[in-house]
């Protein structure tokens, strides 16, 4: 009793079921995707150089505020004591200003330690060489938005007095290369400098300011932010795994929407196979009654029902995985215009695993849609039945 | 030893608030070779009587035993092994497999009694060619005549080998030219040793047979001898 | 005439533990508290906050004079921010920075249009851009515009998802009549009426169905409302059945209801009686 030729045996029918099973299961795997994608899309990107406990002022998540972390050099000599600590990387952040030709433009600046960096990668010319206070690192959008090339000079501006139309600092430096900042948006014109002549531009040099910390530690992660923690209580420190936790509760919506929307879609694939198969059972039960008659076992009828189920899912799904990748493909392309997001970050992250549990919930939902259907086909009363068909 | 004895089978079933007694009190012999046909007006429990025969239904009272097995006292699974294995049913309305092709159609039985694939070929080759379907193997049920369905269904009856055949109606289908084929193969199926019951309203199907049980009301009222064994 | 904002983010207040506030010389600031902060710090108006730039470092005293409710903002729902306000003067002192706002809102004299006031100020700008109010409100709801089209997108997976339930339920069910059909054309009743009895039933189907995903659909949407404003604590509306979306979904369960049970009654009205008996 082979499902397909079954299947076979009502083309429009079937075809209709296996388009409606593929545009469910296609939302199923995009839900699927979506309410984990995110995340695990932020840890790869966390994680992208190897950092994985991030210090930031208290109460704040790095980049969250324009809070900042006062006293850094002797913050990071504290956790290098610690001797899980192998790299110390501190972060300014600070909107600055750049000179073309009789106008400024505004960029993001970068105060990085070449040394010690979870910010970039250099996609031309050189990296920054420590004590290379005049070097300046460029993002693309900034090359372009600046028109300036690797050897071309710069003169970065920052906190100006509108009054008087100076700018509070000033600082001619010769661009180095080209870098692909990690956390930057799409478009986004960001420059980096060393630590201090950021902090220089940015105000922050009489504290000692800085705006965050990445730290890369040898073990656990999660205990080596417990003891810094325990050792700089003034700051927030948390490691990679505990800051996804965090933004998962800014992902609430999102994760809600997919069980609510997979949730749909589970039922109405579950509604779609199990009316198509009770009423095919129904229009079999001659058939079924004949060969309960013959000697054909429940347990064989109940199988060759399922198995309609599961050929149907199967088939079904396996169009709409195709179909469900190429939305997913879709909708990242518009969740991912939000404005100010990471142009490394992606909603819908296929991974063999999201996959699996796809294909196995998949797979349940045939067996759940086809065990009513094949119980009817199993427990329907052989002489009835063919009495009622003989007539 | 008789093959198949069934002893005051009563039959009531319910039908729109009323009980409906199909069956009265019968009782019957079959021996091994015989050729029954059991004959008598619309509703007189004939068929009813042959679904207890086949323990396809159960009756209200009574008791039928095949080869010395009584049938009540079996479960579904066991009652459900013995019609694959010692009983072989012909419906009126041939009911096979659409999807399956006409050998397909009579490995069906073979392949859930567990007979591996090449012995399966093998016998339903075998069994086609003896209701003169050999050409027709690979055809679809849809693509057969009526005629040539109730062979396959025939041929399907008997592939596990049975004890006994049932046919319910068997030439009730089938215009009077592809009925006497039948005939004629239920003739020589008989003459080759099977056993077998039929229920009929067919005179020559019935005349056929060597025993002819006549019902009326769910009674069996006569038994008169036909032109076979 | 310039205007300086009075209202700036204090984030770190919210990590500022509320604590009996020392007797200082200096006259305790007045602040206001948005709701959702007050209930936090346990604070009612008259009390007297420890508040600083740092966290755990107070630098200055507070004292509550009002309790706000903030305008609902979806756009810093998830962030679950705390806002408070301070005077202006009060604010950047506290800050350090006095004499620095982040902005300011600018009042024009009636028929100035926005734009070109904008591209004067930018003309002499230093340090400073200034934009029209309505390109601000342009760019900050951005956001809402992405989400909207990911909804859409959704919507339009679901729409087709549910356009192809619905086609093949209801082809289902007139495939179930097949009988009824066939008994129909035995006794004689003309193809013509079949199909419209058929039809019928497959319109009154549909407009129940129909009825029933209005229901279905208002008591998700008050579910979603009341789940969600009881989870972000807000006034915000999250699900809206519009009278149009009503309409439209009514409209096309309808449609296709009723295109289905035609393409369905169709079929089966040129089916040959005898083959819907199953006799042939």
């Amino acid at each position: 009793m082979n499902p397909l030729r079954n299947l076979a045996r009502h083309p429009v029918r079937t075809a209709l079921a296996l388009a409606g099973i593929a545009v469910t299961t296609a939302m199923l795997l995009d839900m699927v995707l979506l309410a984990g994608g995110i995340e695990r899309s932020f840890a790869q990107l966390l994680l992208g150089r190897g950092y994985q406990v991030r210090v930031s002022p208290r109460g704040t998540l790095p980049f969250d505020t324009e809070a900042t972390i006062p006293g850094a050099r002797g913050i990071a000599a504290t956790m290098r004591r610690d001797p899980a600590v192998e790299a110390v990387a501190p972060i300014v952040g600070s909107s600055i200003h750049a000179r073309r030709g009789d106008s400024l433009v505004t960029l993001f600046g970068y105060g990085i330690d070449p040394a010690a960096q979870a910010l970039y990668q250099v996609t031309a010319g050189a990296d920054l060489a420590p004590g290379d206070s005049a070097g300046l690192l460029l993002s693309a959008p900034a090359a372009r938005v600046l028109a300036a090339a690797i050897g071309d000079t710069v003169v970065l501006v920052s906190r100006l007095d509108p009054q008087m139309a100076v700018a509070g600092s000033s600082r001619t430096v010769v661009v180095r290369g080209v870098v692909r900042w990690l956390y930057d948006a799409r478009d986004q014109a960001s420059v980096g400098t060393l630590v201090p002549v950021m902090q220089e531009l940015a105000a922050f040099r009489a504290e000692d300011r800085v705006s965050a910390f990445a730290v890369r530690v040898t073990g656990d992660a999660d205990s080596a932010a417990a003891r810094l923690r325990a050792a700089l209580p003034s700051l927030e420190i948390n490691s990679v795994g505990a800051m996804v936790l965090r933004f998962r509760e800014r992902l609430t919506y999102f994760r809600q929407l997919s069980l609510i929307l997979g949730t749909i879609s589970l039922g109405v694939t579950v509604l779609l196979v199990g009316t198509l198969l009770t009423i095919t059972v129904n229009e079999r039960r001659g058939e079924i009654a004949t060969l309960r008659a013959i000697g054909v076992a429940r347990g064989t009828i109940v199988r060759a029902v399922m198995l309609e189920g599961g050929a149907l899912t199967t088939l079904g799904g396996g169009l709409g995985v195709l179909l469900g990748l190429a939305t997913a493909e879709q909708l990242d392309r518009i969740l991912t215009s939000f404005p100010g997001l990471p142009a490394a970050i992606s909603f819908f992250v296929p991974d063999a695993r999201s996959l699996a549990l796809a294909a196995a919930v998949l797979v349940i939902t045939g067996i759940v849609a086809g065990a009513y259907p094949a119980w009817l086909a199993a427990r329907a009363p052989i002489a009835e039945t063919l009495r009622t068909e003989a007539t | 030893m008789p093959l198949l004895v069934a002893t005051a089978l009563t039959k009531d079933y319910p039908m729109n608030g009323e009980v409906v007694h199909a069956l009265r009190g019968v009782s019957l012999t079959v021996a091994p070779g015989d050729y029954v046909a059991i004959v008598g007006p619309s509703g007189c429990g004939k068929s009813t009587l042959l679904q207890l025969l086949g323990g396809i239904d159960t009756p209200s009272a009574g008791s039928v035993a095949l080869e010395g097995t009584r049938l009540e006292t079996l479960g579904d699974s066991a009652l459900t092994r013995l019609r694959l294995t010692r009983l072989g049913f012909v419906f009126q309305r041939f009911h096979l497999l659409p999807v399956l092709s006409a050998a397909e159609n009579v490995e069906l039985p073979m392949a859930e009694a567990g007979l591996p694939r090449d012995a399966r070929r093998a016998r339903a080759r075998e069994l086609l060619r003896y209701v003169g379907l050999e050409g027709r193997a690979g055809h679809r049920a849809t693509q057969l005549s009526g005629g040539e369905m109730q062979r396959v269904a025939i041929a399907r009856a008997l592939a596990n080998r049975p004890a006994l055949l049932l046919a319910d109606e068997p030439t009730g289908e089938l215009d009077a030219a592809t009925g006497r084929g039948i005939l004629d193969l239920f003739r020589r199926l008989n003459d080759d040793g099977a056993t077998i019951v039929v229920v009929t309203h067919d005179d020559r199907l019935a005349g056929e047979a060597g025993r002819v049980i006549h019902m009326l009301d769910g009674h069996i009222v006569d038994e008169t001898r036909g032109a076979g064994r | 005439m310039l205007l300086p904002t009075t209202t700036l983010l204090l984030l770190t207040l919210a990590g500022v533990p509320v604590q009996a506030a020392p007797q200082a010389a200096t006259p305790a600031l007045p602040i206001a508290l948005e709701r959702r902060l007050a209930e936090r710090l346990g604070a009612r108006v008259g009390d007297t906050l420890a508040v600083g730039r740092e966290a755990g470092a107070p630098e200055g005293r507070a004292v509550v004079t009002a309790i706000y409710e903030p305008a609902a903002d979806p756009s810093v729902i998830t962030r679950r921010d705390l806002h408070a306000r301070f005077h202006l003067p009060d604010f950047t002192a506290l800050l350090g920075a006095p004499d620095r706002v982040d902005r300011f809102g600018v009042g024009l004299a009636p028929g100035v249009p926005p734009d070109s006031a904008a591209r004067e100020l930018n003309r002499i700008a230093f340090g400073f851009q200034a934009s029209p109010s309505a390109e601000i409100a342009s760019e900050s709801s951005q956001t809402f515009r992405v989400v909207s089209r990911f909804h859409d997108a959704i919507a339009i997976i679901s729409v087709v998802a549910s356009a192809i339930f619905l086609l093949c339920i209801m082809l289902l069910k007139v495939e179930e009549r097949r009988r009824d059909a066939a008994v129909m054309r035995f006794t004689g009743i003309r193809r013509r009426t079949i199909f419209a009895a058929l039809l019928l039933e497959a319109v009154l189907v549909a407009a129940l169905g129909s009825a029933m995903g209005v229901g279905l659909a208002l008591v998700a949407g008050a579910a979603t409302n009341a789940y969600y404003q009881r989870f972000f604590d807000t006034t915000l509306i999250f699900s809206a059945v519009t009278p149009g979306i009503l309409r439209f979904s009514v409209l096309l369960s309808l449609g296709l209801g009723l295109g289905a049970g035609a393409l369905a009654a169709w079929r089966l009205v040129r089916t040959r009686p005898l083959v819907l008996w199953g006799r042939e």
